[in-house]
């Protein structure tokens, strides 16, 4: 089976699950979410099963913008299907709250009106993703950032009678459409440049000296505004604590894992092609840099006084965006020394360990929600005494985010710190481990404040109600963490 | 006097139409108008790939890429403004405003 086959299948069962919304008679609505869930994993299953044509007989063809080659595209893959089948049981979990938010007033309709909506549009969203794992042209990085980008705005502002979603939309809408324009505009003088769309041929005419090296530079910085848009990187992070507190808790996790994996795919590949060129590599890698550090800074710092859960890590993500700009920083001269550790592989380790870490927390995170209203602090004191189950996941999640040895974070940052070594880039090294030190600050306050405080007022022996999948998904999540905190090598072998 | 109009022409005018996008965003405060600069941004970069592909001739003609980008770009410009007017009129229902300064419920 081709490789381009999954995201067919896919985009095909998002249809089908639009159309059992609108035609089939359902009594709960979540049993659509069941289906994609369960499609998705025989779709995660398949992506160990499809067949690699030769980079040659790929060029030829009608599919010469998808680029099927190499494991990392396929590794990228299970990250977006992986996300998406945690987030349908996030939204199966949350549905009483979006359906609150999106009543609708009229007699005799369907108590669940609406829903479906909700559980499909995270299956174009993860066909989108999917696609620029392999997207080797302009047009289709283009066309496949702007389909997850506008599932997004629909999915953000989807609690049309919560003035704090519809805000976040808007918000999401107006900047992400900024950056759409910088990199339509950065694609324009790329091709203005090259005369190619292909990201192969550009990087040869761009190592070529016969480039114009300001017009290069300029093209440049108009991909990188719209990519640190994309990744939600100073000081172009305004966006991300308003989006990620205002959106439903699902969508959240999905923006937060999902978005920025497919970010950092693109990013490594625009920005490899200027890293590659021997005479914009000082510059492009400088420019980096400076981002790494402001990423660094803002959003270590800043999460140090919040009080709200959703906005921490809101602030984590950015301070997670922050190591994995460092660590393509680092790139050029270490690619060339031939070392085991390349920043790609690094950047696709720390991807993975933020996926398992953060999806973790998020799940806690909607099942606390179902209990208590509002993401404040103060729902997760004494969590412990309520729940001790989902007191002692959160506290991997967070061990793992703070990156404390044998969890699967501790290795992200450990590579990342090693990378930025090799290259001798002191000055992001201090500025990381100033970062990592705050997180370790602001993470376990959390895990503290479950362990050691009271709940005011409320019940101290609490029945939790843990829906089954999303059970069984903190479990694996946690022995996943742990198994990659201790054998890093099992991500690896999945490159 | 004869001048002929070159590719430097166009991407000046380009870069004049980006940069006038660019500011309304930042200064204008009503949504609407917002999101007319958002487009003009993009048909500024739409001016500009029409203007390298037509100057990038190759075998003869104009090199195609190029016009090819600009449909995408106006399919999903198109998308984007179904998507997002959508949302600003959610928006307005519930609000009574398009005004951005007073869309700050959510603060640091």
């Amino acid at each position: 089976m081709p490789v381009y086959a999954l995201e067919i299948i896919v985009v095909a069962l998002g249809i089908l699950m639009l159309m059992l919304d609108a035609f089939a008679k359902l009594e709960d609505k979540r049993s659509i979410a069941w289906l994609g869930m369960l499609g998705l994993i025989v779709v995660f299953g398949l992506l160990f099963r499809v067949e690699m044509p030769d980079a040659e007989a790929a060029k030829a063809s009608f599919w010469n913008f998808y680029s099927p080659t190499g494991g990392l595209s396929l590794y990228f893959k299970g990250i977006a299907v992986l996300t998406t089948i945690i987030v349908l049981i996030m939204a199966a979990d949350h549905s009483p709250v979006i359906v609150s938010n999106t009543a609708n007033p009229e007699p005799g309709a369907h108590p669940q009106a609406g829903l479906g909506e909700f559980f499909a549009l995270p299956l174009f969203a993860c066909a989108g993703l999917m696609w620029m794992a392999s997207a080797n042209n302009l047009v289709s990085i283009f066309v496949s950032l702007e389909l997850v980008t506008i599932t997004f705005y629909v999915l953000v502002a989807y609690m049309r009678r919560n003035v704090g979603s519809l805000e976040a939309g808007v918000k999401y809408l107006i900047l992400g459409a900024l950056s759409t324009g910088f990199l339509v505009y950065g694609f324009a003088w790329l091709f203005g440049i090259t005369g190619s769309m292909d990201l192969g041929e550009i990087k040869t005419a761009l190592a070529d000296s016969s480039v114009n090296p300001t017009a290069a530079l300029f093209a440049f910085a108009l991909i990188l505004v719209a990519m640190a848009f994309k990744v939600g990187a100073a000081p172009f992070h305004m966006w991300v604590p308003d989006v990620y507190q205002g959106a439903p808790t699902p969508i959240t996790a999905f923006l937060s894992v999902g978005s920025k994996a497919a970010g950092f795919v693109v990013f490594i590949r625009l920005s490899g092609m200027f890293l590659s060129s021997e005479f914009l590599v000082g510059k492009v890698s400088m420019i980096l840099g400076v981002i790494a550090v402001l990423t660094l800074l803002i959003g270590n710092l800043v999460a140090i006084p919040q009080k709200n859960f959703k906005r921490l890590l809101a602030y984590s993500s950015i301070a997670h965006a922050g190591f994995l700009i460092m660590a393509l920083a680092c790139s050029p001269k270490v690619s060339k020394a031939g070392e085991s550790l390349s920043p790609t592989n690094v950047i696709a380790f720390y991807l993975g360990a933020y996926l398992l870490m953060t999806l973790l927390a998020f799940l806690v995170m909607t099942t606390v929600r179902r209990r208590v209203s509002g993401e404040d602090f103060d729902a997760y004191k004494g969590l412990a005494k309520r729940s001790p189950f989902l007191a002692f996941a959160l506290l991997i999640s967070m061990a793992s985010l703070a990156g404390i040895p044998l969890t699967a974070g501790f290795f992200g940052k450990l590579f990342v710190f090693t990378l930025a070594v090799q290259d001798s880039q002191w000055v992001l090294l201090t500025v990381g481990l100033i970062g990592a030190a705050a997180g370790f600050y602001y993470y376990l306050k959390i895990v503290a404040s479950m362990y050691l405080e009271k709940a005011e007022g409320s019940e101290t022996v609490a029945n939790y109600a843990i829906s089954i999948p999303a059970r069984i998904a903190m479990i694996i999540l946690i022995v996943a963490i742990i198994a990659a905190g201790v054998m890093p090598n099992l991500i690896f072998g999945l490159l | 006097m004869e001048t002929a109009i070159t590719l430097n022409h166009y991407l000046y005018v380009s870069g004049v139409l980006f940069a006038i996008g660019l500011a309304g965003v930042l200064v204008r405060r009503n949504l609407i108008v917002i999101f007319m600069c958002l487009e003009l941004m993009l048909s500024a970069a739409s001016l500009t790939l029409v203007a390298f592909s037509r100057y990038h001739a190759a075998e003869g003609g104009p090199d195609y890429d190029g016009h090819v980008f600009l449909f995408f770009i106006i399919t999903v410009a198109a998308a984007e403004v179904a998507v997002g007017l959508a949302i600003i009129v959610a928006l307005f229902r519930s609000r009574e405003t398009t005004d951005v300064t007073e869309i700050d419920s959510m603060k640091f």
